[in-house]
């Protein structure tokens, strides 16, 4: 090439535009940026933002109804928009490389991992089988996947494998330009953390660049170099990340910020108020007005242009852009937003409402006829294996954990949704017998939980009047003031009353509305027990804040006992009292959250808090990477169970299994013969063997 | 592969016991229908009480139900389905003609349709919301949702009546006396009768399989794993490609389902055209309650069904890697 200042990748006023059945959807509306070879990028935003849109019209993968309006994408120097289908074609994959959003479903499920990827390099290069197949495995090495298994089906991997295909696929072709659209969400914090470092290892290694496009300002912060904030379709501000985000001058990079949740560091998290805008037409106004705190008359005439600011690589779109400092210290606080903020003072705990005892729930697994006949004992799945533990009125549990640990169905057993095979559990101080021997409408009225997935758990074809007032008729509850329960229960959430709204169906409704609305349900039948099963995983990180809020001041005003459960120790450390910490179906570190975030006391605990990214570029992390995946619950290792992952385990740990209280005091307890010290550290470096390290204790 | 010859083994176990409940129910509802093979010669006085139970005797008919079974179940084991009481001439010359008209017809019909219709119906499922799309449903819909002997009416009325390309009944001419296999099924003569059952009979089943097909791409059109194919560079036709084999497996368990179905004929077909096949043999046995020869052709078309059932089986399990051959959910 002769032009080495050339960028890499140049999208210049970028405007693309949906048709649906309700007219035009405005998704992306001049964005402009470019990325510099070898420079990692990232493209940042909520929920309708054009983040994706963006990416998708730089591979060409806009779906039917969208239509590129105006704006060039010049790759090298080359528009494009320009090229033919089958010149597109073939800059896909042997210069820009794509890593897909959802590992789950972005593999054939009917080809073989190593096929797919073999695929992709015949399809662009003129290779023999055999060579394409030493290069499978050869990538498979680099990801650190078993290169044995190039013959395996997309099902035989768990899901952060999975997402490790894909990112040996795009690498097969040493693309000069990664795009990585969401790459790690919906992937536990441990799994995120690994195969982020997964990426950036390889990446330097090829030398290409990178696009990420992510919601996690947290996870820009600790990738990439420079970013761009989309909000309504518009860049707000963009520039390097140490820049933008710690000295941002645009409010909306600020309300972000302030609104990601960290387990450490002060304050508690500030959302932002109200909802994305409606992009029906292009805006007129800048884009952020209707949200943003310091909007004044001038904000409302035009959307402002991107502006460079003086003698840094930093530009902002904002009218206010010279009240940058003054602005940033007001958003931190909450009342500018117009946000209530409620005491800090935490109302006292009530008496205990549900306990669990030594709670086991075994899945027993298929066994062939024959071997039934000889009576051999069958194999268990120990999803949860003697858990013990209380919650109290007006207190918030947090169970966290790594996918596949038990906290769901533990969440599950908890609520009788499926029966306990051991182990004793008292609710409301009487055990769960009682309620099952004819008090079970009792026991659903009082025990609601909150599923995972908004879009799934509410009928589609009931209006929310009909959602929040069906639990009434189903337990005969209030059935004669009906309509005032379900006024007072919605305000009690922060919805709307309006009869346009109860008559809106659930289609109609935003992600962090239709939560709220399964959270009116749960409430509308006045519960004294709540489980929430990961309700903010789907949620945008400002929905996320609103969402915690609500629990919280639900605990203390109403005093209902509730159980959080989620794989995302920063919104648990946000909501809960106490912190329980689960890994293969036992609580292996229980206690306060102040206690158990600052000092935890298992190294499993540990590891799990150091997985979590930070939003402040400028802070050093330091991981601790757990080898392998949690053992499969069915043959358990003797001894500790995280044993076999443990950085500091010894034959002892092997041999015999701690107590839930071998360490710690009333309070905090964990079950680890050598709990953490705060002298003494355990820190692994990344990558490192953990046979060449000696660990004293 | 352990694994897969368990699955195997135990697939072919439950099949057999399949096939004899099947063949257990055949018997005993035969004997428990009114009347006997013998009924209308008795009550016309042809057949005095004497000469009935003569008769009977000779039949091994007069025996108790349980030893009739036994003998029943004896004989299926070796294939012998013994004599037709009407008609004198062992079941299996009668039927075997019959089964083999049938299937001639029939299963090079349904290969057809089933090749054609979901190829059609992949590529109107890619293109949803396209003439081709709206047309080909609306056509094969209203051809599978018609009863069959009426399309088959028109298309006499209108190919062989009105335009007089084809003859209108039989499967040859009813002169020709075919002698060998090879002068039975491929004349000319045969093909010029052959034609227009073919083309009813492709028809009829077309819809199913297009919509099978349709619907399937439909479902797997925009889903994530076809986008990344489409990045990697896919031309549209090898991610349509991709897009079939994924929706492949309802097609092909009804394919094989239906397979197993054709053996009962298609008996308002054969009316219609004059086909000499097994349908219309049963509806004839099973009047004239001649119990060897409805015995054979159920026990047949039993066994048909059984054993497409589990190549069906065995196909899903080979089509499809999600599906555990070693029992349980993955």
């Amino acid at each position: 090439m002769t032009d080495t200042d050339q960028p890499l990748l140049e999208v210049d006023d970028l405007r693309v535009r949906y048709s649906t059945s309700e007219g035009s959807v405005y998704a992306t509306n001049g964005v402009s940026f470019s990325i510099d070879n070898g420079v990692n990028y990232g493209l940042a935003g909520e929920s309708g933002s054009g983040k994706s849109t963006a990416a998708e019209a730089v591979l060409g993968l806009l779906p039917e109804n969208g239509t590129i309006d105006s704006g060039e994408i010049r790759f090298k120097g080359q528009n494009l928009l320009d090229l033919s289908a089958a010149e597109r074609r073939d800059v896909l994959w042997e210069e820009i490389a794509y890593i897909p959003q959802s590992a789950m479903d972005s593999l054939d499920p009917v080809m073989t991992t190593g096929g797919q990827i073999r695929q992709a390099i015949k399809k662009h290069r003129n290779v023999s089988r055999t060579k394409a197949q030493e290069r499978v495995r050869e990538l498979f090495d680099i990801v650190g996947l078993d290169p044995e298994r190039t013959g395996d089906y997309p099902h035989e991997f768990s899901g952060g494998m999975r997402q490790r295909v894909t990112i040996a696929m795009a690498l097969a072709l040493e693309p000069d330009l990664i795009i990585a659209d969401e790459p790690t969400t919906g992937l536990d914090a441990i799994v995120q953390d690994k195969i982020l470092d997964t990426i950036l290892d390889i990446q330097e290694r090829i030398d290409s660049s990178l696009l990420l496009i992510t919601h996690e300002i947290g996870v820009i912060a600790e990738t990439c170099e420079e970013l761009s904030l989309l909000y309504g379709g518009k860049v707000m501000e963009q520039g390097s990340v140490d820049n933008v985000l710690i000295n941002p001058t645009n409010p909306y990079t600020m309300g972000l910020k302030n609104s990601f949740p960290e387990i450490e560091g002060g304050g508690d998290p500030v959302s932002i108020p109200g909802s994305p805008p409606n992009l029906s037409q292009e805006p007129s106004a800048c884009a952020f007005t209707e949200r943003c705190p310091f909007a004044t008359q001038e904000c409302e005439q035009s959307h402002p242009d991107l502006a460079d600011l003086p003698n840094r690589n930093h530009r902002s779109a904002c009218h206010h852009v010279e009240r940058a400092a003054q602005m940033r210290r007001d958003a931190a606080q909450p009342d500018t937003w117009g946000i209530d903020v409620e005491d800090g003072e935490e109302s006292e705990t009530g008496e205990v409402v549900l306990e669990t005892n030594d709670l086991q729930k075994w899945y027993e697994q298929s066994q062939s006829i024959v071997s039934k006949f000889r009576g051999e004992t069958p194999t268990y799945v120990r999803a949860v294996d003697g858990v013990s533990l209380s919650v109290s009125r007006s207190e918030i549990l947090g169970i966290a954990g790594e996918s596949g640990c038990g906290k769901s169905t533990l969440g599950e057993t908890m609520a009788l949704l499926s029966q306990p095979t051991g182990g004793e559990f008292t609710f409301d101080d009487k055990p769960y017998e009682y309620y099952q021997n004819g008090n079970m409408k009792e026991f659903r009225r009082k025990l609601q939980i909150i599923f995972q997935d908004p879009f799934d758990s509410l009928n589609p074809r009931q209006t929310v009047r009909k959602l929040v007032g069906e639990p009434l008729t189903i337990h005969d509850y209030r059935t004669d003031e009906r309509a005032t329960a379900i006024t007072e229960t919605l305000e009690t959430v922060g919805l709307p009353t309006t009869p346009a709204f109860l008559d809106q169906y659930p289609h109609e409704l935003s992600g962090g509305q239709r939560q709220r609305v399964a959270i009116a349900r749960a409430l509308v039948v006045d519960p004294d027990f709540l489980i929430c099963d990961e309700p903010a995983s789907m949620l945008d990180v400002s929905l996320k804040v609103n969402l915690l809020n609500l629990l919280r001041r639900l605990a203390d005003t109403e005093d209902i006992a509730i159980v959080y459960i989620s794989h995302d120790l920063a919104s648990l450390v946000e909501v809960s009292d106490r912190l329980a910490i689960m890994y293969l179906g036992r609580m292996v570190e229980t206690g306060a959250v102040d206690r158990v975030a600052r000092r935890p006391k298992h190294p499993y605990t540990n590891s799990l808090l150091s997985a979590a990214p930070e939003k402040d570029p400028s802070v050093e992390r330091t991981r601790v990477l757990l080898d392998g995946e949690p053992p499969n619950p069915v043959d358990l290792p003797s001894g500790c169970v995280f044993a076999p992952r443990c950085p500091k385990a010894t034959a002892e740990c092997r041999s015999e299994e701690p107590a839930p209280d071998a360490a710690g005091d009333e309070g905090h307890t964990a079950a680890c013969y050598f709990p953490e010290d705060e002298g003494n550290p355990i820190v692994r470096e990344a990558g490192q063997n953990r046979e060449n390290e000696s660990v004293g204790d | 592969m352990s694994g897969f010859r368990r699955f195997l083994a135990k697939r072919i176990a439950v099949s057999a016991l399949l096939t004899l409940i099947s063949v257990t129910i055949i018997f005993f509802v035969l004997r428990f229908l009114p009347g006997s093979p013998f009924e209308s010669l008795i009550t016309t006085g042809n057949l005095s009480p004497e000469q009935a139970e003569e008769v009977f005797a000779l039949y091994g008919l007069d025996k108790p139900l349980w030893q009739q079974y036994l003998v029943y179940l004896r004989n299926l084991l070796t294939f012998q389905f013994g004599y037709s009481i009407l008609q004198s001439r062992p079941v299996w010359a009668i039927l075997g003609p019959k089964l083999a008209n049938t299937l001639v017809l029939l299963v090079p019909a349904l290969v057809t349709t089933a090749v054609v219709s979901t190829v059609v119906g992949m590529y109107a499922g890619w293109n949803r919301g396209s003439t081709t799309e709206t047309t080909s449903v609306a056509v094969t819909t209203f051809l599978r949702s018609t009863p069959v002997f009426i399309t088959a009416i028109f298309f006499l009325i209108a190919f062989s009546y009105t335009l007089g390309l084809v003859p209108a009944f039989g499967m040859r001419q009813v002169t020709a006396t075919p002698n060998g296999l090879l002068d039975t099924y491929l004349s000319i003569d045969f093909l010029h009768h052959y034609l227009l059952p073919f083309a009813v009979t492709v028809l009829y089943y077309s819809g199913d399989f297009l919509l099978l097909a349709r619907n399937g791409v439909v479902e797997k059109k925009g889903s994530e794993f076809l986008k990344l194919h489409q990045a990697k560079g896919l031309t549209e036709g090898e991610q349509l490609l991709r897009a079939g084999r994924n929706s492949l497996l309802p097609v092909v368990t009804y394919f094989a389902l239906r397979l197993g179905m054709i053996f009962q004929g298609l008996i308002l077909l054969e009316v219609v055209f004059g086909w000499d096949g097994i349908g219309r043999a049963l509806v004839l046995a099973i009047e004239q309650q001649d119990y060897p020869l409805v015995q054979a052709a159920v026990f047949i078309m039993a066994l048909a069904v059984i054993i497409m059932n589990l190549v069906a089986d065995v196909l899903y399990a080979y089509l499809d890697p999600t599906v555990s051959t070693s029992g349980g959910a993955v």
